[in-house]
């Protein structure tokens, strides 16, 4: 390995096949420029999608500023969560402490809105536990005052990383529909973590709709406040994105009693099985024939973008480096199901288990990196000849500096890569960037 | 919602180490690590990377809860090193955040520490103190700078100035006109050290070989020669002396201090051309044309730019210059807003500002400092600002308002070139000031003619045909985003179609699949008001079968007249065949119908006869081409009358091969000639049990070839989904029949399925070590396919006993009782033996688990029908 590799990141970075597995579920190695986020931006990308809720930062401002709109969730009802509110902090508060602003500003936040929130979550970020503030307390005195409920999702960056914000907002959902726990059975599903990014929330609630299985709840894409206390009614609940959501899937079952099962909405065998597979689960004849139905008429579909494509793609090498572990798995076998090869497969927090998986699904000799950072994603993707890469908004300058073609597959997006719709748009967006003519006059002229 | 005092709605600021980050790459081989948690360098990066499209690499020492305790020098010692040694960067800007300078990191003493350690690390290394809580990313940036000078400049102040150097502070501005500064300093002749230089390192060029560690900025050798400059000007008016890198020079150096507006619009340019003239710069005749040309231009557009009512916010002196440009070209700027706190902003601005209003007999303007975008867009809406100029993060505001918003400043992220923009210099001041005056130029020229209609003649009271087509998704091509119900209320039919049977709907609209439930016009209203609910954009309610609207006319009369009583907005629209169209035609025009399908196959009786069998009309059976001809004869003049009185009409035409593809042009050209609006060509499909259903299907080109052929004499509906009820949210019955005889084949065979336990973690494929699990998804398959069971926890089926190895083992065979085969992606051998003897079959696979499933079933009856043999 290079000289540009730190000691201490060895561990963590191996070739497919390799005896020994990835090192990873570690802290970040100071100074080696990660590509973490931390557990504030995991609590809040989670429950930011809750369309009706208000969600102030309580904190300096540079939280709220730079997740301010965060992320490409849709919304059939309320716009508040397109909002970012900050207690945004001074010197003096800190010094004299933020509580009595905290509670200011729930009230002047409560008095001043036309249609005040009836849902507000108040996260903690880094300093607040530092200089003493009671968010608790604040949050239990304004949410006496005002009569809704104003839930703490205590999630200083420092305690973690992004997964441990995810269990945060897990349990803050918890905290506001535990109350509503005990409530008649309905038929029907909760669809967990999906968050409704361009619509695929949507999409795949049209899916269930469709072969007659009602979607009850949808946390969190497109959830209100008000459609997040029917879940416990459900009579199970399917969970997309697993680093994000499982955790409260969990917690419904134990507590609640709803089963859960794990799907996934991305490429074609993916989606067609979560859909049977939730079908057979609820044990109607006629839904798990309608499913196999319409699973098998879209698969169909499907396979006609792949054989359109797949001539362009076939032999081309992929590097991807993503959030979690879950998303790298569902992209490894959507570029492989167009014939591609993969070279480089990393993410930002990785459990040990899809470390696993991926080494044993990717092709043999192919980079497995956890927690990379831009040198070594540099380093790999030039050694390797990566042709196009996968990652969020910080890794696509990199690539295209490497003249690497690039797949947006972050929560900005504007295109569903969801659902059988997401197929296409997959397709068509690594065919836009790969064979784009600009690499091949970069490729002369640099 | 406006100025809330204890709550920040929308920050128009970012945080002190964004802007320093941003100073620090200004200088050469320059690296930045933030003091704190791992999030505050992801996000700074992330809204750098997405402003300038170029890698941003800021490094974090990445403070645990342990850190944040005990303290971070660990973290941070070890953070240079690792820095050092992957970029071995020439300078080192330490930035504190929130959480160092609250639990009171001291980091000059560390980086001390760290070169004791480390004497041959060759980086300079720069502290800087940047709280997020102590300012903006303005403060921050001058802050960084000034640290920087501050740990570089050393030594005796200089008693000879060197002849004709000036130091130049530049703000956050733009790496294009940081590249424009520089070069307008060169053409005048005038020797200068700039600091920052972001003009390569933010918006490079792309390489052969992609440099990690940039090579452009400011040396820091430049920065030593700065105590000996003549002059130091900063483009910064409202920076407090303690951040200013020029006030440490003068104070430490005696380098005389000179604090000027952005070089931006007439004034600001004049202003910083006399400076260095003074200097012993020298203007170019190219520069002095270009002068010439602004001026000009500021003539050529000065009415425009006097409709403009500007609402510009950013970084005070960045607001300021902007507010210099807008005035001087009699744009007022009715809103001048800053996120930062800053003192002597109002009294800046304000005397400009209120002249210029004035003289506009505009009657009202704010100037905010320490302002959010909940503010900023409230104060646009009450003093009518028509542009907005400043960051991408406008965006939303403008959007709300119907107004363009210019972007400049940081950040941009909605768009290409942050970089890129322009603003300073008379080509970047052009520049922005066409923007300014094409914005009014097109305001006008989308609007003039609406409003002046609008309020000088009389606007039509109906609906017309034009917003009756735009609002139907049927006639706009889908583009509208109207969604629309049907309503399935007439059962029965009056003809007998060859491609129909009567155990299905109506193929007019609705395709062949099992027939929908009949609704009462009660249960239709219920319906209608239930999807209404949950669906905004529904429009329009339909009947469209599963029989004939007109043949079940007073269901159709008492449903339109329920759903026009609850939704008077409604658009209705019918389809029908066309027999009873003459005698309901003007009753539905007054029931408020705007929209009718017909379905006419041919106009020709003898085809006709070889389509339809009979005609039910006023009491009477016609059979053959005397059907036909009736229905013909109906459905041309039923068209005419309704399209006569307003309605519009589509022509619904069944492509039957070797039938009636002879004659669509004609009916194209009637439809037309009787007022349709377009022609709808469908393909036929074939239903079992139809008369027609061995009749060939229309290929996809043969359908293309027809509507093509009849495209000159009316319009060809191209965009038809067959959307059927679907726009409601019923079943979408057309994936059912076409994997009708599929799912036939795929009979799951229950006798001779077998069950499985599968270890999977992500839950989609076989991922998980048997050991691991401690749950199973269980399967049953037949072989061909599979069948989910359940998931099953092993806890579940603990005896009560002690959870040793033996207890375990007992529980696992206990949940594994009624399973054939175990799937996991790694086996140990003990287990492996243990199942075996317990007669489960141990698999190994690490593929999709349906597959996995299926595949282990099949090899498992193989081997049985092999034993058994």
């Amino acid at each position: 390995m290079a000289a540009s590799i730190l000691e201490e990141r060895k561990s963590s970075i191996i070739l497919s096949g390799a005896k020994k597995g990835v090192s990873c579920e570690k802290e970040s190695v100071s100074g080696s420029v990660s590509q973490r986020a931390c557990v504030f931006c995991g609590a809040r990308v989670v429950l930011n999608p809750i369309t009706d809720a208000c969600h102030i930062v309580h904190g300096p401002i540079g939280c709220a500023s730079y997740t301010w709109d965060i992320r490409g969730s849709l919304t059939s009802g309320g716009e508040a969560y397109r909002n970012s509110y900050s207690t945004d902090l001074r010197e003096t508060d800190i010094v004299f402490g933020g509580e009595k602003k905290l509670k200011a500003a729930i009230d002047e936040l409560m008095e001043s809105e036309q249609k005040p929130p009836k849902l507000i979550f108040v996260y903690a970020t880094c300093i607040v536990g530092v200089i003493g503030d009671d968010v608790e307390a604040v949050c239990r005195e304004s949410q006496k005052k005002w009569g809704i409920r104003v839930i703490p999702v205590k999630a200083p960056g420092f305690s973690g990383t992004k997964s441990q914000g995810y269990k945060l907002a897990c349990d803050a959902i918890m905290d506001y529909i535990s109350p509503f726990a005990r409530q008649p059975a309905s038929f029907g599903i909760n669809i967990l973590g999906d968050y409704n990014l361009a619509g695929e929330m949507w999409i795949v609630k049209g899916y269930f709709e469709k072969i007659g299985i009602p979607v009850i709840s949808t946390i969190t894409g497109d959830a209100s406040s008000e459609s997040l206390i029917k879940a416990p009614s459900a009579s199970l609940n399917v969970v997309q994105c697993a680093g994000s959501a499982s955790y409260l899937a969990q917690r419904m079952e134990a507590e609640m009693g709803v089963p859960w099962l794990k799907a996934s909405f991305y490429g074609a065998q993916d989606i067609s099985s979560s859909i049977v597979r939730v079908a057979d689960a609820l044990k109607d004849a006629a839904i798990c024939e309608k499913a196999r139905a319409f699973t098998a008429y879209e698969s169909e579909r499907a396979r006609s973008v792949i054989d359109k494509y797949k001539p362009r793609f076939e032999g081309k090498k992929a590097a991807i480096f993503v959030g979690g572990g879950f998303k790298a798995i569902s992209l490894i076998r959507q570029f492989k199901e167009f014939g591609m090869k993969i070279v480089l497969v990393g993410t930002q927090t990785g459990k040990r288990d899809e470390y696993d998986v991926i080494e044993s699904i990717a092709d043999d000799g192919a980079v497995v990196l956890d927690d990379a950072n831009p040198a070594e994603l540099e380093q790999f993707m030039a050694e390797k000849g990566a042709d196009i890469l996968v990652g969020g908004v910080k890794e696509r300058p990199l690539a295209y500096k490497l003249g690497v073609a690039f797949l947006d597959h972050n929560h900005e997006r504007k295109h569903p890569l969801a659902g059988y719709i997401g197929i296409e748009n997959f397709a068509s967006e690594v065919n836009l960037s790969m064979n784009s003519p600009v690499w091949h006059h970069l490729g002369m002229h640099c | 919602m406006s100025n809330l005092v204890n709550i920040n709605v929308n920050p128009c600021k970012m945080c002190m180490p964004m802007g320093a980050a941003m100073a620090i790459a200004g200088f050469k081989g320059a690296m930045s690590i933030l003091h704190g948690s791992q999030g505050c360098a992801t996000y700074i990066r992330r809204h750098m990377a997405t402003h300038f499209n170029e890698p941003i690499d800021i490094a974090s020492s990445a403070l645990s809860e342990e850190g944040a305790v005990f303290g971070g020098e660990k973290n941070l010692q070890k953070g240079l090193d690792n820095l050092i040694k992957m970029y071995h960067p020439q300078v080192i800007g330490v930035c504190s955040t929130c959480l160092a300078e609250t639990i009171g990191e001291d980091l000059k003493a560390m980086i001390k520490r760290f070169h004791e350690k480390n004497p041959g690390s060759g980086a300079s290394i720069i502290d800087v103190s940047s709280p997020g809580y102590g300012g903006t990313q303005n403060e921050g940036f001058f802050r960084a700078l000034r640290a920087i000078v501050e740990q570089t400049v050393s030594g005796a102040p200089h008693k000879a100035r060197e002849g004709g150097l000036i130091n130049i502070v530049a703000p956050m501005i733009s790496p294009a006109d940081t590249r424009w500064l520089k070069s307008f300093l060169n053409e005048a002749g005038v020797r200068s050290i700039l600091i920052p230089d972001i003009s390569d390192n933010l918006d490079g060029v792309a390489q052969k070989r992609y440099e990690r560690l940039k090579s452009g900025g400011t040396p820091l050798s430049d920065v030593m020669r700065m105590k000996s400059a003549e002059i130091t000007l900063e483009f910064s008016e409202f920076i407090s002396e303690k951040d200013s890198p020029g006030a440490f020079l003068r104070d430490a150096f005696g380098v005389p201090l000179l604090r000027l507006p952005l070089p931006t619009g007439l004034r600001g340019m004049d202003r910083f051309i006399d400076i260095l003239c003074a200097y012993g710069g020298k203007i170019s005749a190219e520069h002095a044309k270009e002068r010439g040309r602004y001026l000009d231009a500021m003539a050529d557009s000065h009415k425009a730019n006097a409709k403009a009512r500007a609402a510009v916010f950013g970084d005070p002196d960045f607001v300021k210059g902007i507010v210099s440009l807008c005035c001087e070209n009699g744009a007022v700027p009715v809103l001048a807003a800053t996120g930062s706190a800053c003192a002597g902003f109002k009294r800046a601005l304000g005397g400009e500002i209120e002249k210029c209003a004035q003289n506009a007999f505009a009657e009202g303007f704010e100037i905010a400092d320490d302002c959010d975008f909940s503010t900023i867009e409230h104060f646009c809406g009450k003093l009518g600002a028509n542009i907005m100029i400043g960051s991408s993060d406008g965006r939303r505001a403008a959007g709300r308002l119907g107004i363009d918003l210019i972007r400049r400043g940081f950040p941009i992220h909605d768009h290409v070139g942050g970089q890129r923009t322009r603003t300073l210099g008379f080509d970047g001041s052009l520049g922005m000031l066409d923007e300014i005056s094409n914005s009014m130029l097109s305001r006008t020229e989308e609007n003039f003619r609406r409003v002046i209609y609008n309020e000088h003649f009389k606007p039509l009271k109906e609906i017309s045909k034009k917003e009756r087509l735009e609002s139907h998704p049927c006639f706009s091509g889908c583009a509208s985003q109207n969604a629309r119900i049907h309503l399935p209320v007439a059962p029965k039919c009056n003809i007998q179609c060859g491609y129909c049977k009567r155990s299905f709907d109506c193929p007019n609209e609705s395709r062949p699949g099992a027939a929908s439930k009949v609704l009462s016009p009660n249960e239709a209203l219920e319906r209608y008001k239930r999807f209404k609910k949950n669906c905004k954009n529904l429009t329009v309610a339909g009947i469209a079968g599963p029989g004939d609207a007109l043949a079940n006319f007073d269901d159709t009369r008492e449903t339109i007249r329920l759903i026009k009583g609850c939704d008077p907005q409604v658009m209705l629209c019918l389809s029908t065949n066309g027999l009873m169209l003459p005698i309901y035609a003007a009753e539905l025009i007054k029931l408020g119908v705007g929209h009718m399908t017909v379905t006419v196959n041919t106009v020709d009786p003898s085809v006709g006869a070889k389509i339809i069998s009979y005609a039910d009309f006023l009491g009477r059976r016609f059979t053959g081409e005397a059907a036909a001809g009736l229905l013909i004869a109906n459905q041309l003049s039923g068209i005419k009358m309704a399209s006569e009185m307003g309605a519009v009409i589509k022509v619904n035409c069944v492509a039957l091969k070797g039938i009636n593809d002879g004659c669509i042009e004609e009916v194209s050209k009637k439809a037309s000639e009787l007022g349709a609006y377009m022609v709808n060509i469908m393909p036929h499909i074939p239903i079992k049990g139809s008369q027609l259903e061995c009749l060939e299907k229309m290929s996809v080109g043969e359908l293309e070839a027809l509507r093509t052929t009849c495209e000159p004499f009316a319009r060809q509906m191209r965009h038809c989904r067959q959307c059927s009820a679907d726009a409601a949210g019923t079943l979408d019955m057309d994936f059912f029949s076409a994997s009708e005889e599929r799912s036939a084949h795929q009979e799951f065979d229950t006798e001779n399925t077998k069950r499985f336990a599968v270890a999977s973690k992500s839950g989609i494929i076989v991922d998980q070590h048997f050991g691991h699990a401690e749950e199973f998804l269980i399967f049953d398959s037949d072989g061909a396919s599979s069948r989910f069971v359940e998931r099953r926890k092993i806890s579940r089926y603990c005896g009560g006993a002690e959870c040793d190895e033996e207890g375990k083992w007992a529980k696992i065979l206990k949940a594994l009782s009624d399973c054939d085969g175990v799937l996991a992606v790694r086996i140990g051998h003990a287990p492996e033996e243990k199942l075996r003897a317990s007669g489960i079959v141990p698999i190994r696979a690490c593929e999709r688990i349906e597959g996995a499933v299926a595949a282990a079933a099949g090899s498992l009856r193989e081997a049985e029908s092999a034993s058994a043999l």
